[in-house]
């Protein structure tokens, strides 16, 4: 569908270059039938940090992370990790780059069919040839971290929504990915659970580093969290910085968004 | 104008998308990519013979003692009851035992296929799995139709032996107008190895077809719990009609030429 220049009026597209970007969007678009998804997305997602990606509902925030994995691919554009291009890839490289990457789904993607230990030692069972005592150290010292260690023979659906997220973000730092995403982890969480969840996201990165991308509307986790922020609005970003500068932002918009207002450019269509 | 063309073509669409599908899960295993993941396989072999052998075998041997009481009075009332075991020996290698197969795989096979990959697509678990590196297709399609390969010509064989068990009760425990001997020799007279071959052939490609169809229709699935559901209610119509066409081409094709029936010389 042929948008118009007034629906990108606030999308100055302003943004702090990023050396050597963990991920980067090269003018991708995306349609899905007539429904354009990505209308030219130029976004560049900074190494060893806490990046998020901020949006309304219905903005193309999941397809950004599914892009990123190669779940998706572009209809135009580009989608680079660590400099290779994601599209290009032949099917045994996107599977062997793939193992660089730690998902944290929305609802966790745990395993129905294992239980909590079984999944979280999934990824090792897989793609490396350590014993299962070995397993059982990491599978055990992940599950602390999240707070899960007397759950690990209970299967997914004995567990809160909360537990879930947690058990799929153990799953996820299994293989000591160097990339982390996070698809709306705060969805479906009380706001003290979600405040517990985003300090868990914290002192795991300060542990571990790597590049982490929160992809969420929450805008209470982003100041929490963010180091980084991209405003992502109609498929493009609006403006993309330092978390310090985004929340100092002129740009309406933007201003709109990280304060919560119900006045300004965003309505209800 | 748009629906007389959409129809066809939407339909021919789909097919060449099942296809595509069925060929290249057949491809991981023909060319042993599956074998990277054989433990899953062995685990799918497992749910297979613990799932659905006794149902399957309950099925074959209610068709079995069908095919007997039919057989038995048929025969009798063209006053040959002694002849009996020939209906009894093709309705059950023939025809019966694989159709009853191809019924019971269809419904709980093949709709178990479904709901489990359906509902691993709507809730993320099939991407959960590729971005961990794992193909997905390899991982969950591969090893279930090299699972039903490894397990079910044995459930099949098995199956085809509670047939005979059961039309062997029915004509001469239950009926009785025959004796043991008797019935034994006709009805073993009327079939010979290739047949019991040519049954295998039959129930194996009605098996394959309907885990690959069940893969489909599941790995594909979208649209939430009810996409799941009407995924799950059209793999079974594609399922039944299959196994249909299936058993038609077997019979036309293993025995339309030669009924292979001692008859006549």
């Amino acid at each position: 569908m042929e948008q118009t220049t007034s629906e990108f009026e606030w999308h100055t597209g302003r943004k702090t270059p990023v050396e050597n970007p963990a991920i980067e969007f090269v003018g991708v678009k995306k349609s899905f039938g007539r429904n354009e998804v990505l209308s030219g997305l130029d976004l560049a997602l900074p190494e060893d940090r806490i990046s998020m990606i901020l949006g309304p509902s219905g903005t193309g925030k999941s397809v950004c992370i599914k892009h990123m994995v190669g779940l998706l691919y572009p209809d135009d554009g580009d989608v680079l990790v660590h400099g290779e291009s994601v599209p290009s890839m032949p099917d045994d490289d996107l599977f062997e780059m793939r193992k660089k990457f730690g998902v944290l789904f929305q609802d966790g993607a745990l395993f129905g069919s294992m239980d909590l230990y079984d999944n979280v030692a999934f990824p090792l069972r897989q793609h490396t040839d350590k014993g299962e005592e070995e397993i059982a150290d990491i599978v055990n010292r992940r599950l602390k971290e999240v707070g899960l260690t007397e759950s690990g023979d209970r299967m997914p659906n004995e567990l809160s929504g909360g537990m879930r997220k947690r058990a799929g973000f153990a799953r996820a730092l299994v293989l000591d990915p160097d990339i982390v995403l996070f698809d709306e982890p705060d969805s479906g969480l009380d706001p003290v659970r979600t405040a517990l969840l985003c300090e868990l996201i914290q002192e795991i990165h300060a542990e571990n580093g790597g590049a982490y991308v929160v992809i969420t509307h929450d805008i209470n986790s982003a100041r929490r969290v963010a180091e980084y922020i991209a405003v992502l609005w109609r498929g493009k970003i609006v403006e993309s910085g330092p978390a310090t500068e985004l929340f100092e932002s002129d740009n309406a918009f933007v201003k709109q968004f990280l304060s919560g207002e119900s006045h300004g450019p965003l309505g209800m269509e | 104008m748009e629906t007389s063309i959409g129809g066809p073509r939407q339909w021919l669409e789909a097919t060449g998308a099942m296809l595509r599908f069925c060929f290249r899960v057949m491809g991981e295993v023909y060319g042993l990519k599956v074998f990277r993941y054989f433990g899953e396989a062995l685990r799918q072999a497992g749910i297979l013979i613990l799932s659905s052998t006794l149902v399957i075998w309950s099925l074959i041997f209610i068709i079995g003692l069908q095919c007997g009481i039919e057989g038995a009075y048929f025969n009798r009332s063209v006053g040959s009851p002694a002849y009996a075991g020939v209906f009894a020996a093709w309705c059950d290698l023939r025809e019966l035992v694989p159709y009853s197969f191809g019924y019971m795989m269809a419904a709980k096979v093949g709709t178990g296929i479904v709901a489990e990959l359906g509902s691993m697509r709507i809730s993320d678990e099939i991407d959960a799995l590729e971005v961990m590196g794992v193909p997905s297709m390899t991982f969950l399609c591969s090893t279930k139709l090299l699972a039903a390969w490894m397990v079910l010509p044995f459930i099949y064989l098995s199956g085809v032996g509670a047939g005979f068990l059961a039309s062997y009760l029915a004509v001469v425990q239950q009926i009785g107008e025959v004796s043991s001997g008797g019935y034994q020799l006709i009805f073993w007279a009327f079939q010979n190895p290739p047949d019991l071959l040519y049954s295998v052939i039959k129930g194996m490609t009605m098996a394959t077809v309907i885990v690959l169809v069940g893969c489909y229709y599941g790995y594909n699935a979208s649209g939430g719990p009810v996409g799941v559901g009407t995924a799950t209610a059209k793999s079974m119509v594609v399922n039944i009609v299959l196994v249909h066409i299936i058993g038609m081409l077997g019979t036309q094709l293993f025995w339309g030429a030669n009924p292979r029936a001692p008859i006549g010389g």
